[in-house]
């Protein structure tokens, strides 16, 4: 089973590739309160054709609400 | 040069101005506004390539049935066909929509234009490029003969470039987010986009002979056991993690509710990532493949149900209390069922490689069905749902020219879909159970041919099937055209943050 | 400065919004004091490498996900906000700030003008510690699963394959690859263990740490040799799978543990989110300077508005006020107090606003004391763990010994178990169970009892509350609620021939009394309330029932008196000048003036009215006539009836201790048995022999209290004190558990093991049968702990059970304490 010889090594690595990757996204913050992330994909640009859910007017109500909300800056 | 479109309607809310895309407008003049060119050269080659990856697989289907419909012709013949067919539909048809929506989703998920999108349109066309060479050399007879890594070696070098310069511009629009939180669905992508690129280099490692020729850098049992570990692989990140990463973005958005649970999606994720590595064997039951090797695969093929099912169950639980926009909606209805049949695939799956089962199943048109489940109706209708929500935001509408035509559609497709897995079922089990028959004195009841014989009214049934998903298919792609056509490609612009005194 | 009394009384507006003057817009500038803001700011660098503050902020009225958007909108429209990010999970923001454009105040009043309220998160460091304490663990715990996922990967072909399938050179990858992949889980997920052995182990003594410590290094070590040189003498077994997923396990059953603790920290901490407390000094200049109290300096001369807490003590300089010191001296109405007298800081100012001159500055650290406190509260150990620490050592020295004689023994009869037998008796035990069962128990309980009102500050004070038989109560403020009621009222003939029904001289004298906040006039105005309410229902109902129209005088509202001139006098009254020019007096007998109307029950809580028939001096009491007399009672809490009625079924001894007159303490009793028997239907008579009663101890002095709880304890019993606070502070330290009401000064709260912040008395069974239920399943954990290391350790003695077994023996044992604790909180 010498393809092992390749594959097992190749895991391995891996393995350490995906801890890096967690560790990085763990002290992110990228696990820290993340309920609210599930609804920001459904409020961040209501304003813009993009969504336009529904009609009209109820993408002027949302975009009335929410018109000022914006992005959040996020500081490196 | 680029001419910016000057009818610039000024956007609800009083946000900035969303203006009419010229030519390349987003990406030699793309200040503000989201790069969506790519995203909608590519939407469309989705659908252009998925008419032609299914009207070659209604073709092979139908030689199946009829081999006399090989016509003797060399480049018409099954054998060179099939290959075709599977290259259409997974990477044409499926890998121009992953790269379209993973680019959508990523620019939309991060408030920030694609890195590079220059280097987007290069991956564009380069993988258009990749497609039409497929499209000649397969049919050629130029192969390597591994399942799904047909394309010869020159190919393969190619895609390698484009893959890299995919991933350059997925990471790098990652890199520059202007929302710290990365959205689930760019996780599915993202692992979707390392993982193939780590397959495809090892999977594909070769010496060339000629132009077209070339020897697999292994050989044998251990060629097989890498090709496997390539194909599930291929699988589980090319047509699961890519699309669930599809999934995520698209039922939320249109069915405007926020996924069922959040942090369920992010354990979804990593559980899956923890154990698809190591499925793969799973395909070589009973085969030279070492015993334990096989057993390793069914172990962990039957733990991968429980986080395939968990993300099945978070997507489809996000219309909790909104089950009644089903009923009106045939774009959720997509989306929904896609993910019923990505249940089912999930538990057939595991259930096939359970060895006593594999005995039965392995080398029967059962594979054939179980594969066809998930594209169809797994891969398939997720990739529809998400482009009829896509494409006419992409030219300036809310929705598609004609509703009726999804919600018929939907029906044909899922009609065909039923009618292709449960002849493939019969079949297969069918088929299993000729094929070990023995009598009393150890011969086989069976000749193979009456098998093949016996199989042939499921063929009949399963062309049906097809032929009507690719009717549905072609409903589809004039319903693209006739909202192109009534549609405006418009550049939109970025929500910017307000501050009062920046 | 301080206009003549008359005038500053005159413009007293209604009493009803006389409180929360420190919270109008110029107090909210205290938040600005840097000595305030070092609780919820700190400072870091923006890009352009400016100085910005990082500030924390509790915010509350969040209803929705959309909310947190707009508070975000909020701030953001200010100028120098650079990034303002709102986690509607906890209800916190965190908002970064330019100090050269604008400020924490502004801050505030932005989320307020958004329609939600804002303020400063005084636990944010904590909080920030309890966080990165988050993170670190659960990346340890990844980082084991994860590895210990891929290592079981490459340990399986091992268990299934038949003999001789596995070619010994790819046994021998799969054991590399399950090497490397433990490296991580041995020097990275592990290391809290060994870290606390070392420590341990400095300190000379065997902490619990060690021998899983020990365990893990032997299996790794052995592992690894079985790997690098199997046929050499560590024998060609490998457990990397079993370490890891040991290591895993145990680090699950520990971050369970911490979440629980982190979370009654939070619970505890959301109580404690207020704005700072402010004083007004009144500078050389005459103009008044809101600032933190922290800042005071003896000497100072402070504005004490009216409905506002004495900042410190002093000594009056100018003003007549009455003071509320319920909290102190157990009196239940105001103390008057002229120039001269002593403001006792956390007594209430209720009569009007005077100036104090600070003489001692003590309050300044309450707030941070109570926190500290709590903190303390939460990391101290319990008794029950104590006990569990005096105890481990010894136990696990027998452990060490076993594992080597085991090892020892084994070596002689088969010596490739040898060493495993070691490892698995070492691994195998669960002493963390014994140390675990205890704490994360009573941390549940403090949690799930928090979540309902009742806030532990110790832990240990729930073990006597499960125990305890004898019960004192404090009487005003506990038992009863910190309002009064009307109970009946008395009209004279020519009150009668005036107003015609007792409805209309309820409102006219209510209508004087509104000018007031004496707890006297504030009961008779909520009584002319009620039943202004009352009619209007029935008249609602009888309009709906009946066909014909009613008679419209029972809907005319009564015409109120319009009051001039309204002055207060102190511990006499108020008296007004009404639109006739007459003028009238409500308060005491003797000062209104005339015989009173009702026979005077020797209770102090009556109010009299009546017209003054000459212009007179305010003292003299000459030409007065009572024509309405009200007589007011104490409120029982709710709950009080229930919960004393069910202590005494429950068979403990009840008694109420009050400084206050024997008479009233009788008619609160009396007031509570009424209240049963209502509640039970049972008839007095019946009651009267059933019933123990509830022991009474009146006009008590605070050293009278503290001899009465000695005495009991002397009996043997333990005693659970309920009170308000500092007027019993030493009773309170003196009982085995105390517990405060919740809605006294935050000072009177820190003294106390429990604080009941629903005001609920009720409360107290509940926290009491928490407390039972705690204690059960702490007993339960014990005898758990103490029968599966009495049943594990032979058999890994006995070779029964191999290091894999062992170790999830010893996770799941962990997992069964933590899971059992955790339903304390239910």
């Amino acid at each position: 089973m010498e393809s092992l010889y390749l594959l097992i090594p190749l895991s391995a690595l891996l393995v350490l590739v995906i801890l890096g990757v967690f560790g990085w996204a763990v002290h992110q913050g990228q696990f820290e309160d993340v309920d609210a992330e599930g609804e920001r994909i459904l409020t961040a640009d209501s304003h813009l054709l993009d969504t336009g859910q529904g009609p009209p007017e109820r993408a002027q109500q949302e975009s009335d609400i929410r018109s000022s909300e914006g992005a959040v800056k996020w500081h490196k | 040069m680029a001419q910016v479109g000057t009818a610039a309607a000024a956007a609800p809310g009083g946000g900035p101005a969303v203006r009419a895309a010229g030519p390349l407008s987003d990406i030699l003049d793309g200040q503000g506004v989201y790069s969506d060119t790519v995203v909608r050269y590519f939407a469309l080659a989705a659908v252009v390539w998925g008419v032609v990856g299914m009207l070659v697989g209604v073709i092979i289907a139908a030689q199946l049935t009829w081999p006399q419909l090989n016509f003797g012709i060399p480049f018409l013949s099954y054998g060179r066909l099939r290959p075709l067919h599977t290259n259409a539909v997974i990477f044409a048809f499926g890998g121009c929509a992953l790269m379209a929506t993973s680019f959508h989703v990523v620019q939309r998920t991060c408030q920030t234009r694609l890195f590079a999108p220059g280097l987007a349109m290069f991956t564009f066309v380069g993988w258009q490029l990749v497609i039409v060479a497929a499209a000649i050399t397969l049919p050629l007879g130029m192969t390597q003969g591994k399942e799904y890594a047909e394309l010869e070696w020159p190919i393969d070098l190619l895609i390698t470039v484009v893959w890299v310069s995919y991933a350059i511009v997925f990471f790098g629009t990652i890199g520059r987010r202007k929302v710290r939180h990365i959205y689930v669905a760019n996780w599915f992508f993202g692992a979707f986009i390392i993982a193939v690129a780590l397959l495809h280099v090892v999977n594909s490692a070769a010496t060339p002979a000629s132009l077209w020729k070339s020897y697999s850098a292994y050989a044998g049992v251990q060629d097989a056991m890498i090709q496997w570990w390539y194909g599930h692989n291929a699988v589980g990140f090319f047509l699961t993690a890519g699309f669930l990463g599809m999934m995520y973005y698209y039922i939320p958005k249109q069915a405007e509710r926020p996924v069922y649970s959040y942090r369920l999606s992010i354990v979804h994720f990593w559980s899956l990532i923890f154990i698809y590595m190591w499925a793969g064997p799973h395909h070589l039951h009973y085969t030279a493949l070492p015993d334990w090797a096989q057993s390793i695969g069914m172990v962990f093929s039957l733990v991968l149900l429980a986080p395939s099912w968990g993300g099945m169950i978070n997507g489809i639980m996000t219309l909790s209390g909104a089950w009644h926009k089903l009923r009106d909606d045939p774009i959720l209805k997509f989306l929904i069922v896609s993910l019923s049949f990505y249940g089912m695939s999930t538990f057939e799956g595991p259930m096939m490689s359970i060895k006593t089962v594999n005995a039965l199943s392995h080398y029967t048109d059962w594979t054939i069905g179980h594969v066809h489940s998930g594209a169809l109706g797994w891969v398939g209708f997720i990739t529809m749902g998400s482009l009829y929500y896509l494409i006419p935001r992409m030219y300036g509408r809310t929705q598609m020219y004609s509703m009726k035509a999804i919600e018929t559609h939907f029906w044909i497709a899922t009609i065909g879909v039923v009618l292709y897995i449960a002849a493939m079922w019969i079949a297969g089990v069918m088929q299993g159970l000729m094929w070990r028959a023995v009598n009393p004195d150890g011969t086989l009841v069976y000749t193979f041919v009456e098998s093949v014989k016996a199989t042939f009214p499921y063929y009949v049934v399963r062309l049906a099937g097809g032929l009507l998903y690719f009717s549905g298919m072609l409903i589809m792609a004039w319903n693209v055209v006739m909202t192109v056509r009534a549609g405006k490609a418009v550049d939109a612009p970025i929500p910017a943050v307000k501050l009062a005194h920046a | 400065m301080l206009a003549n009394e008359a005038s500053e009384v005159a413009w007293v507006t209604p009493a009803a919004s006389a409180v929360q003057a420190a919270t109008a817009a110029p107090g909210l500038k205290v938040v600005d004091d840097p000595i305030e803001q070092s609780a919820f700011t700190r400072w870091v660098s923006g890009p352009a490498g400016q100085k910005l503050g990082e500030s924390s902020f509790q915010l509350s009225g969040l209803v929705c996900a959309a909310c947190g958007g707009i508070i975000e909108a909020a701030l953001y429209r200010l100028p120098g906000v650079s990034s303002a990010q709102v986690h509607i999970s906890s209800d916190r923001a965190t908002v970064r700030w330019d100090p050269a454009q604008t400020q924490v105040s502004a801050l505030i009043e932005a989320v307020r003008r958004a329609g939600y309220q804002a303020v400063p998160d005084a636990a944010a460091p904590a909080r920030a510690m309890r966080k990165a304490e988050h993170r670190q663990a659960l990346w340890r715990l990844f980082v084991a699963g994860l590895c210990g996922m891929q290592v079981m990967m490459m340990a399986t072909p091992s268990y299934v394959a038949g003999p001789g399938d596995l070619a010994p050179d790819l046994r021998q990858l799969l054991n590399w690859g399950g090497w490397v992949l433990s490296l991580p889980v041995m020097v990275f997920s592990a290391g809290p263990f060994f870290k606390g052995a070392w420590r341990s182990l400095r300190l000379r003594r065997i902490g619990m740490d060690v021998p899983v410590s020990l365990g893990l290094l032997i299996t790794f070590v052995a592992s690894t040799g079985a790997t690098f040189d199997p046929a050499g003498i560590w024998g060609h077994e490998v457990y990397f799978d079993s370490l890891t997923m040991f290591v895993t396990f145990l680090l699950g059953s520990r971050y369970l543990e911490m979440r629980a603790r982190h979370d009654a920290a939070q619970e505890l901490e959301a109580s404690l989110a207020r704005l700072p407390e402010v004083a007004w000094r009144v500078n050389a200049d005459g103009s008044l300077e809101a600032l933190s109290v922290q800042r005071l300096r003896v000497g100072d001369l402070v504005r004490v508005p009216l409905g506002q807490a004495f900042p410190a003590d002093g000594c009056i300089e100018q003003g007549q006020t009455r003071a509320d010191e319920s909290l102190l001296s157990g009196e239940s109405l105001p103390v008057p107090k002229q120039p001269g007298d002593l403001g006792i800081a956390g007594s209430v100012n209720l009569g009007a606003p005077v100036l104090l001159r600070v003489q001692q500055v003590g309050a300044d650290t309450r707030f941070e004391a109570i926190v500290s406190m709590m903190r303390s509260a939460m990391s101290q150990r319990p008794a029950a763990a104590r006990l569990a620490d005096r105890w481990a050592p010894p136990f696990l020295w027998a452990v060490l010994l076993l594992a080597a004689g085991g090892a020892a023994v084994w070596s002689v009869i088969d010596p490739s178990k040898a060493l495993w037998v070691a490892v698995a008796v070492l691994i195998v035990t669960c002493p963390c169970a014994l140390s675990l069962a205890a704490p994360a128990t009573l941390v549940a309980t403090a949690r799930g009892l928090a979540r309902r009102g009742v806030v532990l500050q110790r832990l240990d004070a729930l073990e006597p509350l499960a125990h305890a038989q004898q019960f004192f109560f404090d009487k005003t403020g506990t038992l009863t609620a910190d309002r009064m009621q009307m109970r009946a009222l008395h009209l004279s003939a020519a009150g009668r021939s005036l107003w015609g029904d007792e409805q209309s001289a309820l409102q006219a004298a209510a209508s004087l009394a509104a000018w007031s906040t004496h707890p006297l006039s504030q009961a008779l105005v909520q009584a002319a309330k009620e039943r202004v309410q009352a009619a209007k229902e029935r008249v609602q109902a009888a309009k709906d029932a009946a066909a014909e129209p009613p008679h419209p005088a029972a809907e005319a509202a009564p015409e109120l008196p319009v009051w001039q001139q309204v002055q207060e006098h102190s511990a006499q009254g108020l008296s007004a000048i009404d639109a006739q020019g007459r003028e009238w007096r409500l308060g005491r007998a003797a000062w209104v003036g005339g015989a009173a109307v009702a026979e005077d029950s020797g209770q102090d809580a009556q109010l009299h009215f009546g017209p003054q028939s000459a212009p007179s001096a305010p003292s003299a009491s000459s030409g007065g006539e009572i024509w309405a007399s009200f007589e007011l009672e104490e409120v029982l809490r709710p709950g009080a009836a229930q919960t004393l009625h069910q202590l005494l079924a429950e068979g403990a001894a009840v008694s109420v201790l009050t400084g206050d007159t024997l008479q009233r303490a009788q008619a609160l009793t009396t007031a509570l048995q009424d209240a049963n028997q209502a509640a039970s239907q049972t008839t007095s008579a019946e009651a009267a022999q059933s019933q123990p009663t509830i022991a009474v101890l009146a006009t008590a002095t605070p050293d009278q209290k503290l001899q009465a709880v000695k005495a009991a304890q002397a009996n043997g019993q333990r005693v659970v004190m309920v009170g308000d606070g500092i007027n019993d502070a030493p009773v309170l330290a003196q009982a085995d558990v105390s517990l405060a009401m919740g809605q006294g000064a935050l000072v009177s709260r820190s003294q106390a093991d429990a604080v009941i912040s629903s005001n609920r008395l009720d409360d107290l069974l509940r926290a009491r049968a928490s407390a039972r239920k705690a204690m059960r399943i702490v007993r339960q954990n014990f005898i758990w702990a103490g029968s599966y290391n009495a049943v594990c350790i032979p058999l890994a003695l006995v070779g029964w059970l191999p290091p894999w077994a062992a170790g999830l023996g010893m996770a799941l044992s962990s997992l069964v304490v933590i899971g059992n604790a955790l339903r304390a909180a239910r």
